[in-house]
C-alpha cells in the first residue's frame, strides 16, 4: 500500500517539467534561421537581465519575436487543452470525452469566425469572441445535458455531440460568406495556428489558465470518488453537483482559451490524459499536474515538427497533432489490455 | 557546471523528509516558478515592434497606405525585397528588378530564373524566420493569396509590407506603377504600366465594335468552381471581349453543371499550369461525363489559356490577348504574324 | 430482545448481551415520506409513519415484500432525502440538518455494484472511505493507511489488497466494497439487499461477517432484505414493512406471526420455533 504523498506528486512533476525544459530549448534551437544553443542562451539570458544593447537585433528578432512567443503560447494552449481533457473525461466518467466532443470548441471557433466578419481589424476581438463562443456552448450544453435538474453524462454528451454538430454546419454555412482572404485566413486558423500571438497580455491569459487548472486541482480527490460512481461519491460525502459545476466551468474555460488563442487543435486533450493515466495511474491528484505539463510538452514537440517538417513551409499544428496523435492513440489503446 | 548544480539540487528535492515539505514551502517553490514563468512570458509578449532592418540613426523612411489600407513605413533606398506570391515575383522581373529580389516564395516559377532565388515557403504559410533571415527592405504581398495573419506577423516584427489588392486590370497596373515608385524605379514601373495600358487600349480599339462572347471561366473542374464578378479575372475577360455567364458577389462561386447547360455559354475557357497538356484538353473534357452536356465543349469551343491569366502580373495582359484573338478569331486573322514574341511562352489550344 | 439472550445454534452465533443501556445510535420517529410522479399530482406512494431505533452493536433487518418501502426507507435514513414530517436522528443529530462530510462520516452505504471505471487497485479504493476526513484535497496519512489495513481485515480480505478492482470475482467484490464503508468509521451500517446476488453459502457467509462487525466491532448494522429465515437467524430486530406502511417492530419472535406474515407476503406459510427461540418460515402444503 502506497499511496500518493505530495513528494512524489512533485517529484514527478519536477521531471516533467525538466522534459518540458528540454523541449523548449530544443525548440528554440530549431528552425529557418541558424542560431546556436549558446546564441540562445545568451540571448535570453541578456534579455532576462534586460540587457538588449548586448545581442545583435537579428538573434533578438529571432528568439524573442518568433520563437519564444510560440513556445510560449504552445505552452499555455496545451496546458490548457490538456487539462480540460483530463476534467471532462472524469465529469463524464468516459474515456473519450475532449472539449471537441462537448462541442465547445465548435462553438469558441464560430465565434471567432463572427468576430473575422464582422470587426476584423479590432484587436482581441477573435479572442474575445471565441471567449464568448465557449462560454455561450458551454451554457446551452449545460441546460441542455441536465435531466431532472441534475447533470446527466449520458444526456450532456448527446448535447454536446448535437452541438457540435449544429456548429460546425453554422461555421460552414457562414464560410460561404467570407472574402477568399479571409476564408483562407480562417481555413488555417481552424487547423492550429500558434504563429499569431493574441493582443492579450500573455500574463492574463497565463493567469487565467493558472486559476482554472488550480480550481480543477482542487477537486481532484473529489474527481477520484466521482470516478466510482457518482451515487457512491456522493455518500462518501463529495458535493457532486458543485464539484461538477466547478470542472465544467473551469475546462470550458480552458478550452475557450486555447481556441480563442490558437484555433483548433484536435487530440491534446483526449491523448496526453490517457499516456499520463498509463504512465502515471489514474489519481487525479497527480495527472492533473502531470497532463498539463504533458500537454504543454505535446504542443511544443508538435508544434517544432510542424515549423520543420517541411521547412520553409510551416504546417498548422493542428495537423501534426492528427497526424501523431491518431497512431499513437491506436497502439496506447491496444497495449492498455491489463 | 550548471549541471552538477542541478543534479544537486534534484537530489536535495528527492531525498528531502516529508516533515519538512510543509505546505509553505509548496507555496513558496510553486510561487517562485510562476514568477520565473510570467516574467519570461513577459519579456516575450511585451515586446512589441521591433527596430527595422535597416534602420540605422538616420535612415530616411517613407510612409505609406498600401492597398488594403495599412501605413507602411519604406525605408527611402529599398535594396532587399521580399515577394510573396508568384504574381509579384513576376512584377519584379518585368520591371527588371531582379537583383534587389532576396527571396521569393517555392511556387514562383515563372520566368525560370525565379526557381533559384532563395525560397521562404508556400504563400500561404511561409516562414518568418527565413523571411527574417533575409534582411527584408520590403515585403510584398497580395489579398489574392496571403494571409492577412502573415502579414500582421511581418509588421509586428518591424517590417515593411506592403499588400496590393489587384481587383481590376486597370488597378493591377496602378500597382505596378506604385510598387515601383517604393523600390525607387519609378520611371520603370510607369513606363511598363503605360507600355501594358497601350496594348490594352489597341487591343480594345480592335474589337469594341463586337458583342462580347459568354464565357464560363473555369477555375477548378470538379466541384465545378468559377470566379465572381468582382475579380480581376472577370475584368480581364471583358477586356478580353468576353463575359462570364455566371454573375456572383462570392469571389470562387461553386456552380452546378445544370446551371452552365441553362446558361449555354459559348466558350469554356480553363488554364493551365503547364504546357503541353494543352492539346488534349478539348477532347478530354468532352470525354467526361457531365460536360459533354454542354454545348460549347461539344463544338469544341474550349479554350486554354497559360498559368498568366489567373495571375494578377503583366503575364496577365498576354493571357487577355491569346483569348481575344481565341475568341474574336476574324477579327486577328490578318495580324497572326504581328504577335508578340512574350505571347510565345503561352500556348493556345483550338478544339 | 431478551429472548435471544443466549444462543448457541452454530448457525446463528452469540449475541453479546446487551441491554438498555446500549447507546441508542439510529432514532426513527414518525418519519413519513411520498413519492408523487409530478409536483402536483397525489402521491403514488406513501411511506410511514415509521418509528423504531437501533443501538450500538444490534443488527437490524428492515424486512418486506417488493415495493413495500424499503428502499425508500433506506434512503431517508441515509439522508439521501428529508422525511415530510418526523426526525430521524443519528447519535443525537438529525441527518437531514448533516452536512454531506459529517454525514459520510456517520452513515456508511453500502451499494451492491460498484463500477470502477480506470484501472483501481483494491488498497485505494479502500481509501476512498477515509474522504469525509480531513480536507478536501487530501493526501493519506498514515493513520488511514492502517485504517483502511483494518477494514480490509475485518472482512477478509486483506489478501486482496494489491489486486486490481475490475479482477475480482463478485463475491470478493463485495467484501472490498463493505471495507471502503468500513474504512468510513461509520456509527451506522447500512446495506441494501446485500444478498441479492449471492447463493446459499455466499448469503450466509455474508450474513455472519455482519454479525461479526456488530458483535465484536461494534458497529451497528441495518440490512435491508426480503431474505425471511436471514432475518430471522441473524438480527435483533426487526422491521416490518407492506405498502408503505410500518406494521410491526420487534424480534424476530414477536414479530413473526404466520397471519401477518402470510398477509404480507402473499403466500402459504407456517412458522417454526427452533432452539434457541428463532423462528423459521416454510412454505406450507402443496405448491
Amino acid at each position: 500500500m502506497r499511496p500518493l504523498t505530495p513528494k512524489r506528486v512533485f517529484w514527478i512533476c519536477s521531471v516533467l517539467v525538466g522534459v518540458l525544459f528540454v523541449m523548449v530549448v530544443v525548440s528554440l534551437r530549431m528552425g529557418a534561421y541558424p542560431i546556436s544553443v549558446r546564441d540562445i542562451v545568451m540571448t535570453l539570458f541578456n534579455g532576462a537581465l534586460g540587457r538588449r544593447d548586448r545581442i545583435p537585433s537579428d538573434f533578438w528578432l529571432v528568439v524573442f519575436g518568433l520563437r519564444l512567443p510560440r513556445i510560449a503560447l504552445g505552452i499555455l494552449v496545451g496546458a490548457a487543452l490538456a487539462t480540460s481533457g483530463a476534467g471532462f473525461q472524469a465529469l463524464l466518467r468516459n474515456p473519450l470525452a475532449d472539449p471537441y466532443v462537448l462541442g465547445v470548441a465548435s462553438g469558441a471557433a464560430l465565434g471567432a469566425m463572427l468576430s473575422l466578419m464582422f470587426a476584423p481589424q479590432v484587436p482581441g476581438a477573435i479572442q474575445a469572441a471565441a471567449f464568448v463562443g465557449a462560454a455561450a456552448t458551454t451554457g446551452a450544453v449545460y441546460f441542455l445535458g441536465r435531466r431532472g435538474g441534475q447533470l446527466d453524462s449520458a444526456t450532456l454528451l448527446l448535447a454536446g455531440i448535437i452541438s457540435a454538430s449544429f456548429l460546425s454546419a453554422a461555421i460552414m454555412f457562414l464560410g460561404t460568406t467570407l472574402s477568399g482572404r479571409d476564408q483562407r485566413g480562417m481555413a488555417f486558423w481552424i487547423m492550429g495556428d500558434l504563429s499569431s500571438p493574441p493582443s492579450l497580455n500573455l500574463h492574463w491569459l497565463y493567469l487565467v489558465l493558472i486559476v482554472a487548472v488550480g480550481s480543477i486541482y482542487t477537486t481532484s480527490s473529489d474527481l477520484n470518488l466521482i470516478l466510482t460512481g457518482e451515487q457512491e461519491a456522493r455518500h462518501l460525502g463529495v458535493n457532486v453537483s458543485r464539484v461538477k459545476l466547478v470542472v465544467y466551468i473551469a475546462a470550458s474555460l480552458l478550452t475557450g482559451l486555447a481556441v480563442s488563442v490558437a484555433g483548433a487543435i484536435g487530440y491534446v486533450g483526449l491523448i496526453v490524459p490517457h499516456v499520463m493515466r498509463m504512465i502515471f495511474g489514474t489519481d487525479y491528484r497527480l495527472l492533473i499536474p502531470a497532463s498539463a505539463i504533458g500537454g504543454a510538452i505535446a504542443i511544443v514537440f508538435a508544434d517544432t515538427l510542424a515549423r520543420t517538417v517541411v521547412a520553409p513551409t510551416e504546417l498548422p499544428v493542428g495537423a501534426m497533432t492528427a497526424l501523431a496523435g491518431a497512431p499513437v492513440f491506436i497502439y496506447l489503446m491496444r497495449r492498455s489490455v491489463r | 557546471m550548471s549541471l552538477a548544480i542541478s543534479r544537486e539540487a534534484f537530489l536535495f528535492w528527492c531525498d528531502t523528509e516529508e516533515r519538512l515539505f510543509t505546505p509553505w514551502r509548496r507555496l513558496f517553490t510553486l510561487g517562485i516558478a510562476s514568477a520565473l514563468l510570467l516574467s519570461a512570458a513577459a519579456q516575450a509578449s511585451t515586446w512589441r515592434g521591433f527596430p527595422t532592418q535597416a534602420m540605422v540613426p538616420g535612415t530616411a523612411t517613407r510612409v505609406v497606405t498600401d492597398e488594403v489600407g495599412r501605413t507602411v513605413s519604406v525605408p527611402a533606398e529599398v535594396r532587399r525585397v521580399v515577394t510573396l506570391a508568384p504574381n509579384l515575383t513576376e512584377i519584379i522581373y518585368a520591371l527588371g528588378l531582379e537583383d534587389r529580389l532576396a527571396g521569393d516564395t517555392n511556387y514562383c516559377d515563372t520566368p525560370p530564373a525565379a526557381k533559384a532565388k532563395p525560397h521562404i515557403g508556400s504563400p500561404v504559410s511561409p516562414s518568418l524566420e527565413a523571411i527574417v533571415a533575409l534582411h527584408p527592405d520590403l515585403v510584398l504581398a497580395t489579398t489574392s493569396i496571403n494571409r492577412r495573419q502573415t502579414v500582421d506577423a511581418l509588421a509586428r516584427l518591424g517590417i515593411a509590407v506592403y499588400t496590393s489588392d489587384p481587383r481590376t486590370v486597370r488597378g493591377i497596373l496602378d500597382s505596378i506603377a506604385r510598387m515601383a515608385d517604393l523600390m525607387g524605379a519609378t520611371a520603370q514601373g510607369a513606363a511598363l504600366a503605360a507600355q501594358l495600358q497601350a496594348r490594352l487600349d489597341a487591343l480594345r480599339a480592335r474589337i469594341k465594335d463586337r458583342p462580347a462572347v459568354d464565357v464560363l471561366f473555369v477555375v477548378w473542374e470538379d466541384p465545378l468552381v468559377t470566379i465572381g464578378q468582382n475579380t480581376f479575372i472577370a475584368d480581364a475577360l471583358r477586356w478580353a471581349g468576353a463575359r462570364s455567364v455566371i454573375e456572383s458577389k462570392q469571389n470562387y462561386p461553386r456552380v452546378s453543371f445544370e446551371e452552365v447547360v441553362r446558361l449555354e455559354p459559348d466558350y469554356i475557357v480553363l488554364t493551365m499550369d503547364h504546357e503541353g497538356a494543352e492539346e488534349n484538353a478539348g477532347a478530354s473534357l468532352r470525354a467526361r461525363p457531365g460536360w459533354s452536356q454542354i454545348r460549347a465543349v461539344e463544338q469544341g469551343h474550349v479554350a486554354v489559356v497559360g498559368s498568366g491569366m489567373d495571375r494578377p502580373s503583366p503575364g496577365l495582359i498576354d493571357g487577355i490577348e491569346q483569348l481575344a484573338r481565341e475568341l474574336h478569331p476574324d477579327v486577328f486573322a490578318a495580324t497572326t504574324a504581328a504577335m508578340s514574341s512574350a505571347a510565345k511562352e503561352f500556348s493556345i489550344c483550338v478544339r | 430482545m431478551s429472548a435471544s439472550a443466549e444462543n448457541s445454534a452454530a448457525v446463528a452465533p452469540q449475541t453479546a448481551a446487551f441491554g438498555q443501556d446500549a447507546p441508542v445510535r439510529l432514532n426513527v420517529e414518525q418519519a413519513s415520506y411520498a413519492y408523487a410522479a409530478t409536483g402536483r399530482s397525489a402521491p403514488n406512494f406513501t411511506l410511514g409513519p415509521a418509528t423504531f431505533e437501533a443501538r450500538q452493536r444490534e443488527l437490524v433487518a428492515i424486512l418486506g415484500p417488493n415495493a413495500s418501502g424499503k428502499s425508500t426507507l433506506l434512503k431517508l435514513l441515509a439522508g439521501i432525502v428529508k422525511p415530510l414530517s418526523g426526525r430521524i436522528e443519528v447519535d443525537g443529530a438529525e441527518v437531514g440538518t448533516l452536512d454531506l462530510r459529517t454525514r459520510a462520516q456517520k452513515i456508511a452505504l453500502v451499494q451492491q455494484e460498484s463500477e470502477v471505471l480506470f484501472p483501481l487497485r483494491v488498497w485505494e479504493y479502500v481509501l476512498h472511505g477515509r474522504y469525509p476526513y480531513g480536507r478536501r484535497l487530501r493526501f493519506e496519512s498514515d493513520e488511514d493507511c492502517l485504517l483502511a489495513g483494518n477494514a480490509l481485515a475485518q472482512v477478509g480480505a486483506a489478501e486482496l489488497r494489491d489486486r486490481w478492482m475490475d479482477q475480482l470475482s463478485g463475491g470478493e467484490k463485495q467484501r472490498v466494497i463493505l471495507a471502503r464503508a468500513l474504512a468510513q468509521q461509520p456509527s451506522l451500517l447500512l446495506l441494501d439487499e446485500p444478498t441479492q446476488h449471492l447463493d446459499i453459502g455466499g448469503k450466509v457467509e455474508l450474513l455472519r461477517r455482519l454479525r461479526r462487525l456488530a458483535d465484536e466491532s461494534r458497529y451497528t448494522v441495518l440490512v435491508v432484505t426480503h431474505e425471511l429465515n436471514l432475518a430471522a437467524e441473524f438480527s435483533d430486530r426487526i422491521v416490518l414493512l407492506h405498502k408503505g406502511k410500518c406494521l410491526r417492530v420487534g424480534a424476530p419472535a414477536e414479530v413473526y406471526d404466520r397471519d401477518l406474515l402470510e398477509e404480507v407476503f402473499e403466500a402459504p406459510l407456517e412458522i417454526e420455533v427452533r432452539e434457541g427461540g428463532r423462528p423459521r418460515v416454510i412454505l406450507r402444503g402443496n405448491l
